[in-house]
């Protein structure tokens, strides 16, 4: 992989993570744990740990900038450029999050942190859809981030939420998990009875061990571990944070750019 | 997915951003801090670039060996050269540049360049310690007194010089010689020397139509030549005479971009086109398709010649031993004789066999049967000396006083021997043949070549036999290279003089296939410590007249600009319509031809002053009077092997500039398919080629334009890689070449090999 | 219709010489692995010869340029006349449009670090001269054209080997490569 492309893996990695924390918190939160400092005390350290974790990736982010000096021009042109909004939107939600968590997680910026995470993941996956990946210029890479979300997002929750509340993050990981089952393997397949490059696409993802790690590391092994425990053991983020780490780098190195073809069949 | 197509996404998503090319980046970044007004830095395709004014305009010209020598507007900026174009004058290049002539602002400013003088500490070693330029000719001239010395005559000495700068006045690096005294001249040509000897058997020389009348010919059959890589300027006479209705056939053993953008394509079987021709002869004899008025008229020795065809040669036999369809043979005999008219280019490639001159004077029998010799738009065309007359005021230098040389007479040395040998004086030069080095070296005595003086000419690339070469240099006592990169002959020298590139030298080019004339100005002075061939003549003779009084004729102080004038005569402006050369510098000109066809008068420079199919001259010189069908060599290998000209290179130039790697980083075999699967080797694949010369390890590529009893690779120098198809080149002669240039040709398609997985 | 400059790309008339390619680096002297234009040959499954016809390809200066609309800092613009320009100067290099041109037109300059492509020579054309590409090829294969006015009865916008993006409206057209007839020792 080039090294344009490793600061977008984290970056992209780390929001997608403190989005998982913030949706799964307002899930919990919705689903009874009230605001912080009445239902659960440690709510508040998620919150914030969120925070930290889309700061980070934003930093990360810069890396990736030929000049990074330049980032607070990354939001001039909203007009049409899904780069400019995922950068407004990000910048949103970290000061949402930031605004919840130091209020007292009230409902109304709680449901806003949730909206706006959720806007960032489809802003994300815009950005990452361009006419030059046919595999991806679709809504794929917007699933393919919801699934990285709210699994890690659900694994880091796990970590932190007390027993209490085990079973619910863990119903939730268990959804995840098997949703991106489905659409990790079924996806290159479908790419398969595509054009070239799609097929290109696939065959590159499928040849890819990474490609393999994400699946059977990274979504296959957590979720065997979590319906044979019934709960999310300890093992099981770490698991998926190195599975998710593999497949965001097939995400980035392994799908086939139009460009790549260019003098062959399309 | 294969690996390759990762590469490419990779490349295409970051380019430069892969690790290797990164780092290269980087690099020449570095490298960038030490040249000029930061020339090489990207310029901003939003930069304030005013192209308009801001320039002060050159006319230079590519002086290398090359079909179109194009003429060059050259950009200069504060005293750096910016960009290049092609002359819009010259109808023959339209503006145009090759891919070649469009890096000159890296080759004059790439890092890679020989700065200054040095002195190699150990030959092949790499070692090198920079030395003055006062320094350097001391050693030279030191060495040079001492052979004299020793052996009471400077044969010791020994000059290879041959293509790497046509320009006129260099022929100043023979002159530098001659005024030493008597030397050992490697003479001859790689290049075009059995052709030459045929089409002068045949008409007396070798002239060549005006390429730009080929819109005229009706019918154009390209054989062994691939102007697509080697003429680009050439192709839009080809697309014009089509789009007028002409037809285009190629024949060649390989299926070349020429061969693509013809009509018709024969793959003949290599070394067999001789019989090709014949038969095409025969039937044209029996349907009474040649120009019966044109062979009576103008040409000597028809009837012998018909009666050899009725009785040795029928389409059958030329279909058997080319390979290709009897019907097709007919077919095409047929149409070009019924088109009138109807024209052939005869390649070089061509004639690099041991029967390569009896195939050109076949060729040349069939166009002269068909009337076509003499046509505008028609023609045996093969190239010419007709705009060559200079003064080669730079070549012609005395011997010094006394000087002692080679007792016997003298050959031409070379197809640009304008002076000719002097057939008066008492001592000669020593000829040895130029496609012998190797040979030559290990072989001669009394005294032994001692000392070889290299300029112009890419001995360990472009010569034969390499392994062979390399044993030679072991005995030279000094090797002395002129030059612009650390190449593989200046790997094996003791000393290396930097040599000017064309924009920082003054001299004056033509084409021996066009027709147009252009100036060499100096646009930007010499980088780094490089002087132009003359003027490390001028030093070199300086220094030995020091030392040694009265030992060199060389003049001490010269002007390379004078020189350059120095070239011109009345012959010259009288042929271009010129009043003075500056008015060159208004652009190229042309020469005024009475016809664009040669021998358009039909006056034959023959013996008998009439084409001659058959030529006692030829007898004389130990071959067939009549252009009967010779055999090819003998396979001693089990596939063909075959090493031609690069569209990236123009022999061991260019291909070693970073902007060159850039589009073609690598060599390669380019291997049949069938070939192949028999030795296991899929695409890609590491393999190596190998015969009894040497050996050589590359990349496969499997494709069908080869034929399937043949290898091919491009010869090329690749910066810093081995590569060298020298290694699996013999120095077997050519048939012809002895007669006009002094020593025969060389079979350099007349070799064999094969192939396994590395 | 507007004015729209695009090149016409002869693949009849190419013979993958590369000349095209090196005249716009000896313009422009771009960094090493830095080419704005490139000559991509067919693969065998489009032209039967291998590196035998090419498509000779730069940026396609498309109606609805992708670049233009991913810029997240708006370095790019497009002229009246239909060429699409990129300003060093703006650009942060977060390469967006690199990944993002089907093309694969804009290129990464390292040592800038900024993205980079072909300007279409605009600083040329708007001194009354061709595009130094156009101006080097020796067959003629490419040349500049004006879509609102060229009618070339034979030309395509999307031949095989070129990808199709009707949303992006590329504006270069093309006339593809032929073959000779051909007789072959192995044939017989
Ligand atoms: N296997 C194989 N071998 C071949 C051929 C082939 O097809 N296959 N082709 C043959 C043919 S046709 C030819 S013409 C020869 C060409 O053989 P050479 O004449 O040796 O060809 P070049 O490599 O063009 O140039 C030789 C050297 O001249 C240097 N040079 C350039 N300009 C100057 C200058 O101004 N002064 C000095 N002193 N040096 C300069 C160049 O840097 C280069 O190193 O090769 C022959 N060898
Ligand atoms: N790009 C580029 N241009 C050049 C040069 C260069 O190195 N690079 N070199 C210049 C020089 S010095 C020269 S001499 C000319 C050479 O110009 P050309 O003669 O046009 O080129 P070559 O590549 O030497 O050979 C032409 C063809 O001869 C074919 N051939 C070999 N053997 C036979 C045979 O037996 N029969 C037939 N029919 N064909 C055969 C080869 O397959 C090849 O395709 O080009 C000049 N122009
Ligand atoms: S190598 Fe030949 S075609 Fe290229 S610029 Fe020089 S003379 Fe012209
Ligand atoms: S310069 Fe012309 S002929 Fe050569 S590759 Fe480019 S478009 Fe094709
Ligand atoms: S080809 Fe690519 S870079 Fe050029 S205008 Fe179209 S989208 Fe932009
Ligand atoms: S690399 Fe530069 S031009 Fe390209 S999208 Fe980013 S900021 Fe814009
Ligand atoms: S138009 Fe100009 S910038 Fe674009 S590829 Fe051609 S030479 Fe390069
Ligand atoms: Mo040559």
């Amino acid at each position: 992989m080039s090294a344009m492309e490793l600061p977008l893996v984290v970056f992209t990695l780390l929001s997608q993570l403190a989005i998982g924390l913030v949706l799964v918190g307002a899930i919990r939160q919705f689903a009874g744990d009230g605001p912080a400092g009445t239902g659960a005390p440690g709510l508040r350290r998620e919150w914030l740990l969120a925070a930290g974790l889309l700061a980070a990736g934003l930093v990360a982010s810069l890396f990736h900038l030929g000049h990074p000096g330049g980032a607070p021009r990354a939001i001039t042109h909203l007009a049409t450029a899904w780069l400019s909004r995922e950068v407004l939107v990000l910048g949103l939600l970290l000061a949402a999050i930031l605004a919840a968590a130091l209020t007292g997680l009230g409902r109304g910026l709680v449901g806003l942190c949730a909206a706006l995470g959720l806007g960032a993941l489809l802003v994300q996956g815009m950005t990452y859809a361009p006419p030059s990946f046919p595999a991806l210029h679709n809504g794929l890479p917007f699933v393919f981030f919801a699934v990285t979300a709210v699994t890690l997002g659900a694994g880091a929750a796990a970590w932190l939420a007390p027993d209490s509340r085990q079973g619910l993050i863990a119903g939730i990981l268990t959804v995840g998990l098997a949703v991106g089952m489905v659409v990790f393997l079924v996806v290159p397949c479908v790419w398969l009875s595509g054009g070239t490059v799609m097929r290109e696409t696939a065959q590159a993802y499928l040849a890819s061990p990474l490609y393999w790690t994400h699946v059977v590391l990274g979504l296959a092994l957590p979720l065997a571990l979590v319906l044979k425990a019934g709960r999310i053991p300890a093992l099981a983020p770490v698991l998926m944070l190195v599975g998710a780490v593999c497949g965001r780098i097939v995400f980035y190195l392994d799908t086939v750019h139009t460009a790549a073809n260019l003098g062959g069949l399309y | 997915m294969s690996r390759w197509t990762k590469e490419r996404v990779e490349e295409a998503l970051t380019g430069p951003l892969s690790r290797r090319t990164f780092l290269k980046g980087m690099a020449a970044a570095g490298a960038m801090a030490v040249l000029p007004c930061g020339l090489l830095a990207p310029e901003a395709a939003g930069a304030t670039e005013s192209y308009g004014g801001g320039y002060t305009v050159f006319r230079n010209a590519c002086p290398r060996n090359c079909y179109d020598t194009c003429a060059i507007k050259t950009y200069v900026q504060d005293g750096v050269a910016k960009f290049v174009e092609g002359a819009p004058e010259s109808t023959f290049t339209r503006g145009g540049l090759c891919v070649k002539g469009n890096s000159y602002i890296r080759s004059t400013y790439s890092p890679d360049r020989i700065k200054y003088p040095m002195e190699q500490q150990g030959r092949g070693t790499g070692k090198w310690k920079r030395l003055t330029w006062d320094e350097a000719m001391d050693k030279i001239a030191r060495k040079i007194l001492a052979i004299k010395e020793q052996d009471g005559s400077l044969l010791g000495l020994g000059l290879t010089k041959y293509s790497g700068n046509f320009g006129i006045t260099n022929y100043g690096v023979e002159g530098m010689m001659s005024s030493l005294g008597y030397t050992t001249r490697f003479v001859g040509t790689p290049c075009w020397p059995a052709g030459i000897d045929a089409q002068n058997f045949d008409m007396g020389s070798m002239w060549c139509n005006d390429p730009e009348d080929m819109v005229k010919s009706r019918y154009i059959i390209v054989w062994g030549a691939n102007p697509a890589w080697c003429s680009v300027h050439s192709m839009k006479y080809l697309y014009a005479a089509r789009e007028a209705g002409a037809k285009i056939v190629v024949i060649d053993p390989v299926f070349t971009q020429t061969a693509a953008k013809g009509d018709e394509y024969w793959q003949v079987a290599t070394g067999t086109d001789g019989a090709l021709a014949l038969g095409m002869c025969r039937h044209i004899l029996d349907r009474e398709m040649y120009d019966k008025d044109w062979v009576a008229a103008n040409s000597l020795g028809f009837e012998e010649f018909a009666d050899y065809l009725r009785s040795n040669v029928t389409v059958d036999w030329a279909a058997k031993l080319s390979g290709l369809p009897a019907e097709r043979i007919v077919a095409v005999a047929e149409e070009f004789a019924a088109a009138r008219p109807a024209t052939v280019w005869i390649g070089y490639g061509l004639q690099r066999h041991v029967n390569g001159g009896a195939t050109v004077r076949a060729i040349d029998a069939l166009v002269a049967m068909t009337g076509n010799i003499g046509k505008e738009g028609g023609g045996a065309r093969y190239g010419h000396l007709q705009t060559w007359g200079f003064n080669y005021h730079a070549m012609v230098q005395k011997p010094p006083e006394g000087a002692v040389g080679f007792v016997g007479a003298s050959g031409p040395k070379g197809e640009f021997d304008f002076a000719g040998g002097d057939k008066t004086v008492k001592h000669t030069d020593r000829a040895v043949n130029i496609n012998k080095t190797a040979q030559e070296i290990l072989d001669a005595r009394n005294p032994p070549i001692r000392m070889l003086w290299a300029s112009c000419k890419n001995v360990l690339s472009q010569d034969f036999d390499r392994p062979k070469m390399i044993e030679a240099f072991g005995k030279l006592e000094m090797v002395v290279v002129v030059d612009h990169f650390f190449n593989q002959t200046v790997e094996q020298a003791d000393i290396v003089l930097p040599v000017t590139t064309c924009l920082e030298e003054w001299t004056v080019n033509v084409s021996y296939w066009h027709y147009w004339l252009a100036l060499n100005e100096q646009a930007v002075k010499p980088l780094h410590e490089a002087r132009s061939n003359i003027e490390i003549a001028a030093a070199l003779s300086r220094r030995i007249n020091e030392l040694a009084p009265g030992s060199c004729t060389f003049p001490t102080e010269i002007d390379t600009r004078e020189w350059m004038e120095a070239e011109f005569n009345k012959g010259i402006y009288d042929l271009f319509g010129l009043k003075s050369w500056e008015e060159l510098r208004d652009g190229p000109v042309k020469a005024k031809l009475a016809s664009s066809a040669a021998w358009h008068d039909r006056k034959f420079a023959t013996p008998s002053k009439k084409y001659e199919f058959k030529s006692e001259l030829c007898a004389k010189n130990g071959h067939e009077a009549l252009p009967a069908y010779k055999e090819g060599r003998k396979a001693y290998d089990k596939l063909r092997l075959l090493t031609p000209h690069s569209k990236f290179s123009l022999h061991s130039q260019f291909q070693n500039l970073d902007w060159m790697e850039e589009f073609n980083p690598a060599p390669v075999v380019y291997i049949h398919p069938r070939t192949a699967e028999a030795r296991g080797i899929r695409h890609g694949d590491a393999v190596r080629v190998f015969n009894k010369v040497g050996e050589e390890k590359l990349r496969a590529v499997l494709t069908a334009n080869v034929p399937p009893d043949a290898l091919l690779l491009y010869e090329a120098w690749f910066n810093g890689r081995k590569f060298n198809c020298q290694n699996l080149v013999d120095d077997t002669s050519a048939d012809m070449g002895a007669f006009k240039t002094g020593a025969p040709g060389v079979a350099i398609h007349d070799q064999f090999a094969d192939v396994a997985r590395a | 219709m507007k004015k729209q400059l695009g090149f016409y790309v002869d693949a009849k008339r190419c013979i993958g010489c590369f000349t095209c390619a090196m005249a716009c680096k000896n313009q422009y002297h771009q960094e090493n692995g830095v080419v704005w234009r490139q000559v991509y040959a067919l693969k065998t499954e489009i032209y039967p010869h291998h590196e035998r016809a090419f498509y000779s390809l730069a940026c396609n200066h498309c109606q609805h340029p992708t670049c233009l609309e991913v810029c997240p800092v708006n370095a790019y613009a497009k002229r009246e006349d239909g060429i699409v320009v990129h300003d060093q100067e703006k650009c942060i290099g977060c390469g967006n449009c690199i990944r993002s041109c089907p093309y694969g037109a804009p290129r990464y300059n390292p040592a800038l670090k900024k993205a980079e492509k072909c300007s279409l020579c605009w600083q040329r054309i708007d001194a009354g001269l061709a595009p130094a590409c156009v101006q080097s090829c020796p067959t003629s294969a490419l040349s500049l054209i004006d879509l609102s006015t060229f009618d070339e009865p034979n030309a395509v916008q999307y031949p095989p080997g070129y990808p199709r993006m009707e949303k992006l409206n590329p504006s270069t057209r093309f006339r593809q490569a032929e073959l000779p007839t051909i007789y072959r020792r192995d044939a017989q």
